[in-house]
C-alpha cells in the first residue's frame, strides 16, 4: 500500500514550500535593493569582522591623506615664507656689493642702512609666518612667535619637532628649523642672518674705510653663508613635500584597493543577483501555481 | 436440525446497524477533517458468533457454522506512539533552535554591524578625531571633536551594553511566565492530568475516549516545545510525563508536581532561555567581550594620555570621557604645538579593541548563524515526521469520500438482503398453509 496523502499534508508541504521560495526571493531582492551581500553578521560572520577592520582601515587612511594634504600646506606656507626670504637675501646682497663699491657717499649709505633695517624686520616678519594660527617656524611652540618686531633678535621659539603620520609607524617631520638661519642675533654674535644683517647696518652707518672695505668682504661673506643656508632650508622643505606627495599617492593606492576588497566582501554581484532574483521569482511563481491547483482537487468534485 | 427462520431478518439488521456506526465515523471524520491533533477513527467491524448447525448434510451427517452478522466492536483512533514519540523529541529541538535564533537575532540586532552608525564606526570616528586634532594640536574646536566622538563611543558602548541586559533581562522574564503558577508549563499539566483521570474512568467502563486521547496528545506536543517531553503510558490509561530535567515526574497520574528547577539541558524553549541567559550562556559572553573592547579602548588611550586619564569606568555600561575640551592633551612635553600623544593615540586604530569588537562581531553572526541552520534542518525534519503522523492519522477526504459511498452501498444492500428475507418469509407465511 502507498502512503496514504491527507489535504493536510499537501497544505503544510505546498505552505512550506511556497514560504521558502518566498524567503528567498525576499532575501535576493533585498540584496538588489541595498546592493550589500553581507546585511547582518549571520549572513558571513568572517565577511562581517573582515567589512568592520577593513572600514576602519579605510577612514584610517582617509585620516593619513588628511595629514599628508595637511602637511603639504603646511610646508607650502613654510616654502613661501622662506622663498621671501630668499628674495629680500638677494637684494640685500646687491645692496651690498653697491655699497662696498667706492662710488657711494656716506648719505647714500646711511639710505642703504635704512633699507636693510625695512628688510630685516620684513625676514622677521616672513618668519613670523602663520599656518592655520600657528606659526609654523616655532617648533612646536606654535602659540609663540619665533621672533619679535623691532630691536630684539631673540628666537622665541623651541627645537620641538612637529610630524604628520602618514601611514602605521610613518611620521613625516614637517617643522623647518628658521633659527639655524636667523639665529639670535647681534647679542649673540652666532654669525647667522640676523646677526649678519644688523652688523651690516652698522657698517654702512659707520662710514670708516675699514667698515667699507668689511661690506665687501666679511660681511658679503657671510651674507653669502646665510643664502646657502637658507637654499638647503629649502631643498629640505621641497623634499619633504616631496615625500608627503609620495605618501599621499600611496595612500591613494591604498585606498583604492582596499575599496576594491571591502566591495569583493560585502557588495552584491548584481548581475549574478539579478539573474538569482529572475529564477527565484519564477519558482515562486510555480510554487503558488502548483499550490493553487493541488489544494483544491478532490474527490469531490468528481462525485455527482 | 436446521436454521432458525428469523435467523436472515437478524444477520440483514447488523450489517444495517454497522454500516450506520461506520457512516457516522465517516461523517464525524470529515467534519474534524481540519480540527489541530484529530486522529482518524475508524469502526472496527467484526463477524458475530456463528451458529452451529449440526448434522446440516443429511448424507454425511457433518455440521456446520453459519455467520450471523456483524458488529461494531469498537470505535479507534489511528495513531502511531512511536511517530509521536519522535515528532516529540525533535518539536523540543526545533523549537530551542528557533528560540536561540530569536534571540541572538535580536542581539545580532543591536550591534547594528555592518553600518554607518555601528560601534566600529564610533571606534573609528574617535581614531579621526585624534588624527585631525594632531594637525591642528591648539585648536579648541579639534580638541572639542576629540572629547564629542568620545562621548558619542562612550554613549555607544551603554546602549550596546543595555540593550543586550534588556534582550537577557526579557528571556529571563519569559521563562519566569511561563513557568509560573499561571503559565503554559502548570495549566497544560493541569489539564494533562485532568484528562489523565477521565480517560482511567473510560477505560474502566471499556470505552476508548477517542476525543481524549487526542486532547491530551496535542497538549504533551504542545508541552514538548517547551522542554523535552517523555511520556510512559500506565496499564491504566494514563500516561506519566517528565518534562526537561526535572526531578520528578511533571505529571504522575492526576498528580501535577511543578514547579520544579530545570537546566539548560531540559531542551525546548524553556532550556535554551535557561541557556542564553546563564552567567555562561551566549548573551553573557556578548556582553562580556563587549565589556573587555570597552576596557582595552580606556586603557590603551589612558596610557597614552599621561595627563589624566581621558576614559573613567573599564565596562561598557559604565565607560565615559572623564576629561573636559581643555584638558585633552596633546603632546608628552609643555609645548603647545607639539602633537605626539595625539598622533600616538590616533595610531591606535585597529588594536587590540577593534580587533576585540571585530571578533566579537563574527562571533555574534557565527551564534546567529548557527542557530539558523539548525533551525531550517530541525524544521525540515518536524515537517517531515509531522507529515508521516498526518499519513498515518490525518484525515484524507478521498478515502472518506470513497468509504462513504462503500458504507452507503453496503447500508443499502444489507437494506435489500432485508427486503429478500421479508419476500422469503411472505412466501412462506402468506403462501403456504392457506388451506387452514
Amino acid at each position: 500500500m502507498t502512503e496514504r496523502i491527507t489535504p493536510a499534508m499537501v497544505r503544510s508541504t505546498t505552505l512550506n514550500d511556497i514560504n521558502s521560495s518566498l524567503a528567498n526571493l525576499e532575501r535576493t531582492s533585498n540584496e538588489l535593493s541595498s546592493g550589500k551581500t553581507i546585511l547582518e553578521p549571520s549572513d558571513n560572520p568572517y565577511g562581517a569582522s573582515q567589512v568592520v577592520e577593513l572600514q576602519s582601515q579605510l577612514d584610517g587612511l582617509s585620516s593619513y591623506a588628511a595629514n599628508a594634504q595637511e602637511g603639504i600646506s603646511w610646508e607650502n606656507t613654510a616654502s613661501g615664507a622662506m622663498a621671501n626670504v630668499s628674495n629680500v637675501l638677494q637684494t640685500v646682497r646687491e645692496l651690498l656689493v653697491r655699497s662696498s663699491t667706492g662710488t657711494n657717499n656716506q648719505s647714500d649709505r646711511e639710505s642703504i642702512a635704512t633699507e636693510v633695517q625695512q628688510l630685516t624686520e620684513a625676514v622677521k616678519q616672513d618668519a613670523n609666518t602663520q599656518y592655520a594660527g600657528q606659526y609654523v617656524f616655532s617648533g612646536t611652540a606654535t602659540t609663540t612667535a619665533p621672533y619679535t618686531q623691532g630691536a630684539e633678535d631673540a628666537y622665541q621659539g623651541n627645537n620641538g619637532i612637529i610630524t604628520r603620520a602618514v601611514g602605521p609607524g610613518v611620521s613625516i617631520n614637517v617643522s623647518t628649523d628658521i633659527s639655524s638661519l636667523l639665529g639670535n642675533g647681534q647679542g649673540s654674535a652666532d654669525g647667522k642672518l640676523l646677526d649678519t644683517l644688523r652688523t651690516i647696518s652698522e657698517h654702512l652707518r659707520g662710514g670708516s674705510a675699514e667698515d667699507v672695505s668689511a661690506l665687501g668682504s666679511t660681511d658679503l661673506k657671510s651674507l653669502e653663508t646665510s643664502i646657502d643656508t637658507l637654499s638647503q632650508l629649502q631643498a629640505t622643505a621641497g623634499s619633504v613635500t616631496d615625500q608627503l606627495q609620495t605618501a599621499t599617492s600611496r595612500i591613494e593606492s591604498l585606498q583604492s584597493s582596499i575599496t576594491a576588497s571591502l566591495s569583493n566582501t560585502e557588495d552584491a554581484n548584481i548581475a549574478q543577483t539579478s539573474i538569482a532574483y529572475s529564477t527565484e521569482q519564477a519558482a515562486y511563481e510555480a510554487a503558488l501555481r502548483a499550490g493553487a491547483s493541488i489544494v483544491q482537487e478532490s474527490l469531490l468534485q468528481f462525485l455527482q | 436440525m436446521s436454521i432458525p427462520t428469523l435467523q436472515g431478518l437478524q444477520t440483514a439488521l447488523s450489517g444495517l446497524v454497522a454500516e450506520q456506526a461506520a457512516l457516522d465515523v465517516t461523517g464525524n471524520n470529515i467534519t474534524n477533517s481540519d480540527t489541530e491533533g484529530y486522529s482518524r477513527q475508524r469502526a472496527v467491524l467484526e463477524t458475530k458468533e456463528p451458529i452451529v448447525i449440526p448434522a446440516i448434510s443429511p448424507l454425511t451427517g457433518r455440521g456446520a457454522q453459519l455467520g450471523t452478522g456483524v458488529s461494531a466492536e469498537t470505535i479507534t483512533r489511528v495513531r502511531n506512539i512511536y511517530l509521536d514519540a519522535q515528532y516529540r523529541t525533535q518539536t523540543s529541538s526545533l523549537s530551542e533552535a528557533s528560540t536561540q535564533s530569536e534571540e541572538l537575532t535580536q542581539a545580532q540586532a543591536a550591534f547594528n554591524e555592518p553600518s554607518s552608525s555601528g560601534l566600529a564606526s564610533r571606534i573609528s570616528a574617535f581614531w579621526s578625531a585624534w588624527s585631525d586634532l594632531a594637525n591642528a594640536p591648539t585648536s579648541l574646536a579639534a580638541k572639542q571633536g576629540v572629547v564629542a566622538a568620545g562621548v558619542s563611543l562612550a554613549n555607544t558602548f551603554h546602549e550596546l551594553s543595555a540593550q543586550l541586559s534588556t534582550i537577557s533581562t526579557q528571556a529571563g522574564a519569559q521563562y519566569t511566565a511561563l513557568t509560573g503558577p499561571s503559565g503554559e508549563v502548570q495549566n497544560d499539566a493541569n489539564q494533562i492530568a485532568q484528562l489523565n483521570g477521565q480517560i482511567k474512568l473510560a477505560e474502566e467502563a471499556g470505552q476508548k475516549p477517542n476525543e481524549m486521547l487526542d486532547r491530551r496528545d496535542l497538549l504533551l506536543d504542545k508541552l514538548s516545545s517547551l522542554a523535552k517531553v517523555t511520556v510512559s503510558q500506565q496499564a491504566d490509561g494514563t500516561d506519566t510525563v517528565s518534562f526537561g530535567d526535572a526531578a520528578k515526574p511533571l505529571v504522575e497520574g492526576t498528580k501535577v508536581n511543578w514547579p520544579q528547577a530545570l537546566t539548560p539541558a531540559a531542551g525546548g524553549k524553556l532550556g535554551a532561555l535557561l541557556g542564553l541567559t546563564s552567567p555562561t550562556g551566549a548573551l553573557s559572553n556578548y556582553q562580556t567581550a563587549l565589556d573587555n573592547v570597552a576596557a582595552a579602548l580606556a586603557g590603551t588611550v589612558n596610557a597614552l594620555h599621561t595627563s589624566t586619564p581621558f576614559f573613567s569606568g573599564a565596562t561598557a555600561a559604565t565607560l565615559e570621557v572623564a576629561v573636559t575640551a581643555a584638558q585633552v592633551q596633546t603632546s608628552s612635553t609643555e609645548a603647545k604645538g607639539g602633537n605626539d600623544v595625539a598622533q600616538a593615540i590616533a595610531a591606535l586604530r585597529g588594536g587590540a579593541a577593534e580587533q576585540g569588537y571585530a571578533a566579537l562581531v563574527e562571533q555574534v553572526g557565527a551564534g546567529v548563524q548557527a542557530a539558523k541552520d539548525e533551525q531550517a534542518n530541525l524544521q525540515t525534519t518536524v515537517t517531515a515526521i509531522g507529515n508521516q503522523r498526518q499519513s498515518v492519522s490525518g484525515v484524507s477526504l478521498d478515502e472518506e469520500m470513497t468509504n462513504l459511498i462503500s458504507f452507503q452501498r453496503g447500508y443499502q444492500a444489507s437494506a435489500r438482503t432485508l427486503n429478500a428475507m421479508d419476500s422469503m418469509l411472505e412466501t412462506l407465511i402468506e403462501h403456504t398453509g392457506t388451506g387452514f
